[in-house]
């Protein structure tokens, strides 16, 4: 199983090296973030939420440049986006 | 059984009948696990199932009196009873920090946590303070003291007998904070009179019920905070499962699809996940 995984896994990672590094990047700068904040709760949610609106541009961007921008992906990213603020919104800021 | 086995194969496994996407991350899934977490933040909103503050942890003075004695027992020392007037100066630490609105064991004006004791009527032999704050979880607490020589030497001092518990919200600092205040102690030996400084003698005298009243307040609404922060994690991992296996059966099977990219949604995931687990650690002094 790890085998298939990590041929695809590397490949999908070399194809697009730079839009997997700006998305780790962005990231880190979550978890710094979050821990700079950590207790002041509103402060919290709005990096999560900042962070999850930087993902779906980022999905969007990701899907232009190689071609495949169709509405559909487009909703996939808001829907999985919106999944975690609302999850994450109950721990932060209930 | 064969109608299970073909509900999971759609649901993980990328194929002709879902349009070779696992089912479980097709876009009506999706939204219908868009509108249970939005169901569940209304539920948990309107259901006051955090305390009146807006505070929401799962910190109770039960658990962390078991958690402290378990760390105890697994040393071989006796177990701690729990003291109304050590849980009364832990009370009142607690409500002196927010109002003067420090983080540390003295007070700005010079009060040391034995002022806090004594206050509260406890004449001690020997007496101890462990603090903590921003913590979610009472195992978190007693994990960091435990890892801490100083907090660890103190909660493990044979010396001790007695221990009593705050759990404290308010703002420091303009921080949301909850706030954990342990106070240990060994009673003075009625043979040995023991006089209070001056300054201690005008405090006043614990009201047992106060405390037991605080203490016990917190309690029902911080399990349904641990059940639903379980169940965060237990829908971030079925999601994080089914992009794993789409993503996996997918290049076995050399699939190509119009979609979005699983290994981006997993780095998502997997960041929100590490902060959603910074979160719960707090700091201790």
């Amino acid at each position: 199983m790890t085998k298939h995984l990590y041929k695809n896994l590397e490949k999908e990672l070399k194809n697009h090296f730079l839009d997997y590094l700006l998305l780790f990047t962005a990231g880190i700068f979550f978890l710094i973030l979050f821990n700079i904040f950590r207790g002041q709760k509103e402060i919290e949610f709005f990096v999560l939420v900042s962070f999850a609106l930087f993902y779906i541009v980022w999905g969007i961007y990701h899907h232009i440049i190689s071609g495949t921008l169709h509405l559909k992906t487009v909703v996939e990213y808001i829907l999985i986006a919106f999944i975690v603020i609302f999850l994450l919104k109950i721990i932060i800021l209930p | 059984m064969e109608k299970i086995k073909t509900f999971i194969h759609r649901l993980f496994v990328p194929h002709e009948e879902n349009n070779f996407r696992a089912k479980s991350l097709h876009t009506d899934f999706l939204t219908i696990y868009l509108v249970i977490a939005f169901l569940m933040m209304m539920v948990f909103k309107q259901g006051n199932l955090h305390d009146v503050l807006g505070f929401a942890t799962d910190i109770s003075v039960e658990k962390l009196y078991q958690l402290t004695n378990e760390q105890r027992q697994k040393n071989g020392l006796p177990p701690l009873s729990l003291n109304s007037s050590l849980a009364l100066a832990a009370q009142k630490k607690a409500e002196n920090m927010f109002q003067e609105n420090y983080w540390s064991h003295y007070s700005p004006d010079g009060k040391t946590p034995w002022d806090f004791i004594l206050g509260a009527g406890y004449k001690y032999e020997y007496a101890g303070e462990n603090l903590a704050k921003n913590f979610l979880f009472s195992n978190g607490v007693v994990d960091a003291w435990m890892n801490s020589t100083t907090h660890r030497d103190n909660l493990l001092k044979r010396e001790y007998t007695e221990v009593g518990y705050a759990i404290v919200n308010g703002t420091l600092n303009g921080e949301q904070t909850t706030l954990v205040v342990q106070e240990f102690g060994k009673p003075m030996a009625s043979s040995n009179p023991f006089t209070p400084p001056a300054v201690q003698a005008s405090e006043v005298v614990p009201k047992n019920t106060e405390q037991i009243v605080t203490q016990k307040a917190i309690q029902p609404k911080f399990n349904a905070f641990h059940f639903t922060f379980n169940l965060n994690i237990i829908f971030m991992m079925f999601l994080m499962l089914a992009l794993v296996l789409d993503f996996y059966f997918a290049s076995k099977f050399n699939i190509i699809r119009i979609g979005g990219k699983n290994t981006a949604h997993l780095l998502f995931i997997i960041f929100v996940l590490i902060g959603l687990f910074m979160s719960t650690i707090g700091t201790i002094i």
